[in-house]
C-alpha cells in the first residue's frame, strides 16, 4: 500500500510485563494461592466510569491471571466472566463473547489452553483499544493489572521466599515501563489521577536500589543465549513493607 | 457575496471533511489489517512460548525506527520476534543493555527473531531499522514487536 507520509520517524512502544506473566514469576517463586486476596466478583456492576471500569478490568485480569497459573479452574472462569461483563461497559463486549466463555469452560482443566485463551484475548482487547483511539483506557487497565500483580505478591511478605522478595524489589524497573506508558498518552484526568495515585508506590520504591552493571550474552550447554551481568538490586524489609502498604492503598482506592 | 463566501466555504469546508473522514477510517482500517497480519503471521512464530499482551504494532515505511523497552526477568526464556511486512524488505534489530550497551545484532543474520535466558532480571532495549529504500513511492507496511516468555 502506498504510505500516507514520507518521512521517516521513530515509533517509540512502552509495554509492561502481561498479568499472566506476573502471576508465573509469583508461582515461581513459592507463593501460594490466597483466595481472600482476591477482588470480590460482586464489585464490578458498581463500576459505571470508564475510569472504574478500565482500572478495574486490570485488577480482574490480575485475578483471572492468578487464577488460572493456580490451577483454580471455576475461579478462572468467574473472573473471566467478570471482565466480559466490565468489556460490555467499555464498548468492547464483542471480544470476550459468549463463544470465548464457553472455550473456556471446556478447557477449564487444561492449563496451557487458559493461559492461550487469557493471553489471545488480552492482546486483542489491547490492539482494539489501539485501534479506536482508547488511549486512556489501555493505560488504565496496563496500570490495574501491575498493580494487581504487586499487591497479590506483597500479601504475606513475612513468609515469602527470598526469591518472592526480591521479584517484588524488581518491580521497580516494571514500575518505570508502567509510567512511561502512562506519561506516553495525552495527558486525561484519570491517567493524571492514576499518576499521582502512584507517587507514593515510587516513592516506596526508591528504597530499593539498583546498581546498573552492563550486560554480556554467551552460549549456555544447551545452545541458548544466556544474557549474565546486568542491574544488582538492594532493598531492605522496611521498603518491602512500604511497598505493600502503598500498593495496597492505591488498590483499594480504586477497588472498592 | 455573503452567499457566495458562505457557498465557497462549504466547498472548500466538505472535501476537507470528506478528506479527514476517509483517513480516519485509512488509518482504523490499516490497523485493523495489522492486528491480522499480526495474528496469523507473527504469532504463529512465538511457537511454545507464552506471549506478552502487549500489542507493540505500527505502519511503518522505510527508513523508519521502532523502539520498545521491557524489563525480561531473571531466569525465564524469551523469545524476541521482530516481524515486518514483506513490502518493508529484510528488517533489522538490536538487544541493548540499560547502559546503551549492544548486546545482539540481527544484521548480520538471517533470522527474524532472537532466543535467550536472562540470569538477572534487567531492563533492556530492542531497536528495530526498516531499511530506506530509493524509490518515488514509498509504501507502508506493519511492524510488529513480539516478546514471549517461557521457562
Amino acid at each position: 500500500m502506498p504510505a500516507r507520509r514520507q518521512k521517516a520517524f521513530k515509533q517509540i512502544f512502552h509495554a509492561v510485563p502481561s498479568p499472566i506473566e506476573t502471576a508465573m514469576l509469583l508461582e515461581r517463586s513459592g507463593i501460594r494461592f490466597d483466595s481472600g486476596a482476591l477482588h470480590t466478583l460482586d464489585n464490578a456492576a458498581g463500576y459505571t466510569t470508564t475510569e472504574l471500569q478500565s482500572v478495574n478490568l486490570g485488577i480482574y485480569a490480575g485475578d483471572l491471571s492468578y487464577s488460572v497459573i493456580f490451577n483454580q479452574n471455576q475461579q478462572s472462569v468467574d473472573y473471566l466472566n467478570t471482565c466480559r461483563r466490565l468489556c460490555d461497559g467499555l464498548g468492547v463486549g464483542d471480544i470476550i463473547n459468549a463463544g470465548l466463555i464457553a472455550r473456556a469452560d471446556n478447557n477449564r482443566d487444561i492449563r496451557d489452553s487458559l493461559v492461550d485463551i487469557v493471553t489471545d484475548t488480552f492482546y486483542s482487547l489491547n490492539a482494539r483499544f489501539r485501534e479506536n483511539g482508547m488511549e486512556e483506557v489501555s493505560g488504565l487497565m496496563a496500570a490495574g493489572g501491575w498493580i494487581e500483580g504487586v499487591y497479590l505478591g506483597t500479601r504475606s511478605l513475612n513468609t515469602s521466599t527470598d526469591d518472592l522478595k526480591l521479584r517484588i524489589a524488581e518491580q521497580k524497573m516494571t514500575l518505570e515501563n508502567l509510567m512511561g506508558l502512562l506519561r506516553s498518552y495525552a495527558p486525561t484526568p484519570a491517567l493524571k489521577g492514576m499518576m499521582e495515585a502512584l507517587t507514593p508506590v515510587e516513592a516506596a520504591f526508591a528504597g530499593v536500589t539498583i546498581t546498573e552493571n552492563a550486560a554480556a550474552a554467551s552460549a549456555a550447554e544447551d545452545g541458548m543465549v544466556v544474557i549474565s551481568g546486568g542491574p544488582e538490586v538492594q532493598y531492605d524489609q522496611a521498603t518491602l513493607d512500604a511497598i505493600s502498604e502503598t500498593i495496597a492503598a492505591v488498590r483499594n482506592q480504586y477497588a472498592k | 457575496m455573503n452567499v457566495t463566501h458562505s457557498a465557497m466555504t462549504a466547498i472548500k469546508t466538505i472535501p476537507l471533511a470528506a478528506l479527514a473522514l476517509v483517513m480516519i477510517f485509512t488509518v482504523a482500517d490499516a490497523t485493523a489489517q495489522c492486528r491480522t497480519f499480526t495474528k496469523k503471521r507473527c504469532l504463529p512464530a512465538l511457537e511454545d512460548y507464552v506471549q506478552n499482551d502487549n500489542y507493540n504494532t505500527a505502519v511503518l515505511i522505510p527508513g523508519d525506527e521502532a523502539e520498545l523497552e521491557l524489563t525480561f526477568f531473571g531466569d525465564r526464556a524469551y523469545r524476541l520476534l521482530v516481524c515486518g511486512h514483506p513490502v518493508l524488505g529484510d528488517l533489522t534489530f538490536q538487544v541493548l543493555d540499560s547502559r546503551g550497551n549492544g548486546i545482539y545484532d540481527s544484521s548480520d543474520k538471517e533470522k527474524d527473531h532472537f532466543d535467550f535466558r536472562v540470569a538477572n532480571t534487567q531492563q533492556m532495549t530492542i531497536r528495530v531499522q526498516v531499511p530506506p529504500k530509493e524509490a518515488v513511492i514509498q509504501h507502508e507496511g506493519c511492524v510488529s514487536i513480539m516478546v514471549g516468555s517461557k521457562g
